[in-house]
């Protein structure tokens, strides 16, 4: 076990668990799209890919994913963390797998066992990308951008609870119902409003149906 | 069912080994690159030796994710970035409670996180596909409109705001790329994603060559999209047809 810690520490092991992540986060793609589910991500990325399955137009995710990759990937030897957040979960789960499926390589993301190699392919070169970064260090690229993003980011999630209110309302009177007492509740016991909003929302959907869109 | 079980236990157990391991690097960062988030390590930190604690926080958003997975077939980020970190130190924590010979260790960690990890993934999957298929279409008739809001309207918004409230410079380049970008690929946010972090540059560093370097990068993949989602082509024919 010391032996296996030692080893672990050194920096020459870093893009091997990268490597090992990304396999896991790029497979999380191979079962939301072969299953609708498994996505190594949060709700409006998961959307972001299920919309570009549905119309084959691929640009928001792996634009989007784009940003944060490279501003991540530059920031993370600069400040010793890597935020697997932005850089892994979106850069390689939301770009990367848009990326192949808009690109013609999309059995690749098909295949369980191609999906894992590709996704140690990736994360092999995010992570020597960024040991390369930490060993010159150049001066000059700023992380303070990332605070901005992040901060934006975090805003981004809390409009997400009322506006599936506002869309459970309109699916159908029971489902709006639902939203707004999950919503309640779980604000009131200090947690996110979103998980309540959605479990509020099915349950009244599924014990009053209503024939939506008629 | 069974097929969903073995992938789940294979790519949670991959990933639980490197983010727990890459969790316990974090406490010798920043000369050990390590990899997670700050927030990860700060609540790490605020739970720190005492098991209980790092159990009851990562259950918290363990019942988040299995609420999100059933909407919406999405984990969240907080399984890799809290739920795994957390439970894993949780174990490991039981036997030994000094967080310098456990939490810190990155080969206990991962040996730990491989095992919470593959029964995390598995779990919260094995959820998801019990689901019947009425309910997923339910969730879908709610979620899928609210997150189109989202991803069209909502965050382009709040990106281009975030650009303006970061200074004259950040909100020039947040402004010019956020709408370029909505012009070329329809969606402002990556190009306001972009405009922050170049623009922030500039106003800490100046005009150098990695500043350069990289608005060179931009100007060559928004050329490359206006390229294959035909940009460039329309704009030419808009043009001819007006002289």
């Amino acid at each position: 076990m010391k032996k296996l810690n030692n080893l672990l520490l050194k920096n020459s092991t870093f893009p091997i668990l990268v490597a090992l992540l990304c396999s896991a986060i790029f497979a999380g793609g191979h079962m939301f799209v072969k299953y609708g589910f498994g996505f190594f991500n949060e709700i409006a990325q998961a959307e972001m890919v299920r919309q570009g399955i549905q119309t084959g137009d691929f640009a928001a995710p792996v634009g989007f994913a784009a940003g944060f990759i490279i501003a991540r990937v530059l920031e993370g030897p600069l400040v010793g963390i890597l935020d697997i957040g932005g850089s892994l979960m979106t850069g390689v789960g939301t770009g990367f797998v848009s990326l192949f499926l808009a690109s013609g390589l999309g059995f690749v993301v098909d295949n369980f066992l191609l999906s894992l190699l590709a996704g140690v392919g990736i994360g092999l070169v995010i992570g020597i990308i960024i040991i390369a970064v930490k060993k010159a260090m150049p001066s000059g690229m700023a992380a303070s951008g990332t605070n901005i993003m992040m901060g934006a980011g975090n805003a981004t999630g809390r409009y997400l609870g009322p506006l599936i209110i506002l869309s459970a309302a309109k699916y159908s009177i029971p489902a709006g119902i639902g939203a707004i007492i999950g919503a309640a509740i779980f604000f009131k016991m200090k947690k996110e409003i979103v998980g309540g909003v959605i479990i509020g929302a099915m349950i009244f959907a599924v014990l009053f149906p209503v024939t939506v869109g008629g | 069912m069974l097929i969903i079980v073995i992938k789940s236990l294979i790519i949670g157990a991959l990933g639980g080994l490197a983010v727990s391991a890459g969790a316990a690097r974090m406490f010798h960062a920043p000369e050990v690159q390590a990899m997670g988030a700050f927030r990860t390590m700060g609540e790490l930190n605020a739970c720190k030796g005492d098991p209980i604690a790092h159990f009851t926080f990562g259950l918290g958003f363990f019942f988040n994710a299995a609420g999100s997975i059933v909407g919406s077939g999405a984990l969240t980020q907080d399984v890799l970035h809290r739920i795994i970190p957390n439970w894993s130190a949780g174990v490991l924590l039981l036997k030994n409670k000094k967080v310098e010979e456990t939490l810190y260790h990155p080969g206990s960690m991962a040996v730990v996180g491989a095992f919470v990890g593959a029964i995390t993934v598995a779990a919260l999957n094995s959820v998801a596909s019990l689901i019947p298929a009425n309910l997923s279409a339910i969730a879908q008739g709610i979620l899928g409109p609210a997150s189109a809001v989202m991803i069209e309207t909502i965050m382009p918004i709040i990106f281009i705001l975030a650009a303006i409230d970061a200074g004259k410079t950040t909100g020039v380049w947040g402004i010019v790329l956020g709408g370029i970008s909505h012009v070329i690929m329809g969606n402002a946010t990556p190009g306001a994603v972009l405009g922050i972090i170049i623009g922030q540059s500039i106003q800490d560093n100046g005009y150098n060559k990695s500043v350069k370097i990289m608005i060179t990068i931009v100007v060559v993949l928004f050329a490359l999209i206006g390229y294959f989602r035909e940009f460039w082509a329309n704009l030419l024919s808009i043009v001819t047809a007006a002289f």
